[in-house]
């Protein structure tokens, strides 16, 4: 059904197009397409599926606006967005504008427009500080943050409630909690740790973080760092207790962790703020369910982890799509506009002040806000984070795997971010 | 080309009235109108993208697969200098030779029984058909539903059997189990196409030799061996070396299933290729895999050619 309401969107946009062109062309009395008209073309992250609907419709009342400009969107899904962006590149015909989660392997290439570019000043302005200087790479904005989400502990209120215990706030709490869940509730998987290809580097992280660790220091990779080890180890504990299901290395997210959760076999999980939404709509569950800050090594400080994603433009031979592009980005951003982006996104936190100040109120998102300070980041400012980021979803979960060299794990995940 | 040749230059001369040069050369021409279309073909699809992969193994692709001219030999000892290769490089000699091995085994005997008369003969035909007709990446997918740890199918029966105490046994989760379920998927897609070639091979065998054995006294056991099995041979030539290229490029099944993982303790050099390409965004080395594996399979086929001696089939 989407598909098809996909291409009728699409069918209809073009017809209006065309009919406004005709239009013009009688009224005018010359041929429409004689004055210089820049097409420009987008491939952006298909976050729900009501991304390209959303898209064909902004595209549509750009055009109307914008008669001079030919905008195209192509919503392609996160598995293989990487994929077409390079291909694109590779083949010499990268698209105009691009929305993904790294953006400094392109800015290392020279390929991109600064922020300045491709937003106007008000926009610009607008944004967070604090995700403009996470779009930097070697100190100049070549990016600009589209939506951002952090993270808190989920738990099943009904697990925690029958093992008779608080949620936990600290890494031997999560131990106590998990052997009180075990002693009452046998069939419970009382906490999913998904650290399998999908997500493992957000999953890594976050518990990482909890103890002080980080994947890039600000000079270096330390993705094999002492505190990092610990982590490891101590999630090797939990894995031995039978804290959580059985290989963690082979557990993914979305039709593990998830899809548990949501039938009320999980107890506790990492969850991003886009959780609820999936477990309604996508799983439709009806499991109680609450948050707590992420727990933490004992003594060390509870952190969130941070995802921002982006939009950035790549350069033409001869600079001829800048203006466009600056033109489409900005009527994006515009207040409407940017909130039906996030509607239809489902469940983010906005880039911008504006848009953060209306939704500030919102009891759902409150805690999720409150908690942003202390959020550590990807180090997506680096050129070699994509490839890092490839290596620990690939690598992470080999480590759990009985005999396996925790240490050599990541000392060789560490190498791919020197190389 | 030479019969051709020999043809004109029988033909009587009166009937060909052109100067003796240009006689000379355009035989050696002639055919190319006709062969043409192919060598073109050969070179586009062949030849063309195999001399692309060998420049892109040699060149330095960044990670937004922008190219950045030649490198050397860069990429081949990156790839070579990584722990894991050893690892995968055994695992795919072993996938393989097991695959390939029971494929063959037991195809020959699913032939053979295909190839005798039965009630129902035309049916179990259809039947094995089944598993060839249904895409690959299904197949695998349905697989690994079926041995999920919390859902599968296959822990509800060995559970209703008492065979399992506990209600999770993670079968694609633990890379010791989950190899071999992969190569038993690969088995189980593998066997159609083995059995019809094999099928085909036993019945263009004449049923009169067996006649002619039975007359010498020989045993049914001793006429599969010394009728059968030689006059098969060609079938299982053909079988064999398909099987071996096809499993050894095999990717649907192991990336349904496990995509590799954990970390990759189920990979091959195909699912490594890929990753490096689309995880690790490092198409160059990934271009170095495909170089060593185009090498490495070359050098199975060859091997084997010698080993079976394929000049007497």
């Amino acid at each position: 059904m989407e598909e098809v309401s996909t291409h009728m969107t699409k069918r209809f946009s073009g017809l209006v197009a065309m009919g406004a062109a005709g239009l013009l062309a009688v009224t005018a009395g010359v041929p429409a397409l004689a004055q210089d008209q820049t097409s420009i073309e987008m491939i952006a992250a298909q976050y729900t599926d009501e991304m390209q609907p959303y898209f064909d419709d902004l595209a549509a009342r750009f055009m109307e606006e914008n008669p001079d400009v030919d905008v195209t969107v192509q919503v392609v899904n996160w598995n293989d967005i990487d994929q077409v962006v390079t291909t694109r590149i590779a083949t010499g015909e990268p698209p105009d504008i691009a929305n993904l989660n790294y953006f400094a392997a392109f800015a290392a290439d020279d390929l991109l427009y600064t922020a300045e570019e491709i937003v106007d000043e008000a926009t610009l302005a607008d944004l967070i500080q604090g995700f403009r200087d996470n779009s930097k790479f070697e100190g100049t904005e070549f990016a600009v943050p589209d939506l951002a989400s952090d993270r808190l502990f989920f738990y099943n209120t009904a697990i925690l409630e029958a093992a008779g215990v608080e949620p936990p706030a600290t890494w031997s709490e999560v131990k106590a909690v998990c052997q009180a869940i075990l002693d009452t509730q046998p069939g419970v998987v009382p906490l999913a740790l998904p650290l399998g290809p999908e997500e493992a580097q957000a999953e890594f992280l976050i518990w990482a973080g909890g103890n002080g660790g980080q994947y890039f220091d600000g000079s270096d990779w330390v993705v094999n760092s002492a505190e990092n080890l610990e982590t490891l180890n101590y999630l090797q504990e939990l894995v031995d207790m039978g804290c959580t299901q059985p290989n963690p290395g082979s557990f993914n997210r979305t039709e593990g962790a998830f899809q548990l959760f949501g039938e009320g076999i999980v107890g506790m999980l990492n969850g991003a703020i886009f959780l609820p939404g999936e477990l309604e709509n996508t799983y439709q569950s009806d499991v109680e369910w609450g948050v707590v800050p992420f727990p933490a090594a004992d003594g060390k400080e509870s952190i969130t982890l941070g995802v921002q994603d982006y939009f950035f433009g790549f350069k033409n031979e001869d600079g001829s799509n800048q203006e466009a592009i600056q033109r489409f980005l900005s009527f994006l951003f515009i207040p409407d506009n940017y909130a039906a982006f996030l509607e239809a996104a489902g469940g983010f936190l906005p880039a911008t002040v504006s848009a953060g100040e209306s939704m500030s109120n919102d009891p759902f998102l409150a805690p999720f806000i409150e908690v942003l300070p202390s959020a550590i980041f990807y180090p997506s400012d680096q050129a070699a984070w994509g490839s890092v980021q490839g290596a620990i979803q690939d690598g992470i979960g080999a480590a759990f795997v009985p005999g396996a060299d925790k240490q050599a794990i990541l000392d060789e995940i560490n190498a791919v971010g020197g190389e | 080309m030479t019969e051709a040749r020999i043809a004109q230059e029988q033909e009587p001369p009166e009937r060909r009235p052109q100067p003796a040069p240009r006689r000379r050369r355009l035989p050696d021409l002639g055919p190319l109108p006709w062969i043409g279309p192919a060598l073109l073909l050969i070179f586009a699809v062949v030849l063309w993208p195999a001399f692309e992969m060998l420049r892109t193994s040699l060149s330095e692709i960044s990670a937004s697969g922008l190219s950045k001219g030649f490198t050397g030999l860069t990429n081949f000892e990156r790839l070579f200098a990584d722990p894991d290769l050893v690892g995968i490089l055994t695992r795919t000699l072993t996938w393989v030779v097991i695959v390939v091995t029971i494929t063959i085994l037991t195809s020959l005997a699913l032939a053979s029984l295909l190839n005798a008369a039965f009630p129902g003969r035309r049916l179990v035909r259809w039947a094995l058909i089944v598993p060839w007709a249904a895409s690959v990446v299904m197949t695998a997918t349905i697989w690994r539903w079926m041995l999920d740890g919390f859902y599968g199918i296959i822990n509800r029966i060995l559970l209703d059997l008492g065979f399992l105490q506990g209600p999770i046994n993670d079968w694609l989760g633990n890379p010791s189990t989950s190899f071999i379920w992969l190569m038993f998927v690969a088995i189980f897609v593998s066997l159609p196409f083995t059995t019809y070639v094999l099928l085909a091979g036993l019945q263009s065998i004449p049923k009169d030799i067996y006649e002619a054995g039975k007359v010498d006294g020989a045993t049914g056991w001793q006429s599969y061996i010394a009728l059968t099995l030689p006059l098969l041979r060609p079938a299982l030539l053909v079988a064999a070396i398909i099987n071996m290229i096809n499993v050894f490029n095999s990717f649907p099944v192991i990336w349904a299933m496990t995509k590799g993982g954990p970390g990759s303790l189920t990979d091959t050099t195909t699912t490594h290729m890929y990753k490096l390409a689309f995880q690790l965004l490092d198409v160059g080395q990934s271009a170095a895999m495909a170089v060593v594996n185009f090498t490495v399979i070359l050098a199975f086929v060859l091997l084997y050619l010698r080993v079976v001696d394929w000049r007497r089939a």
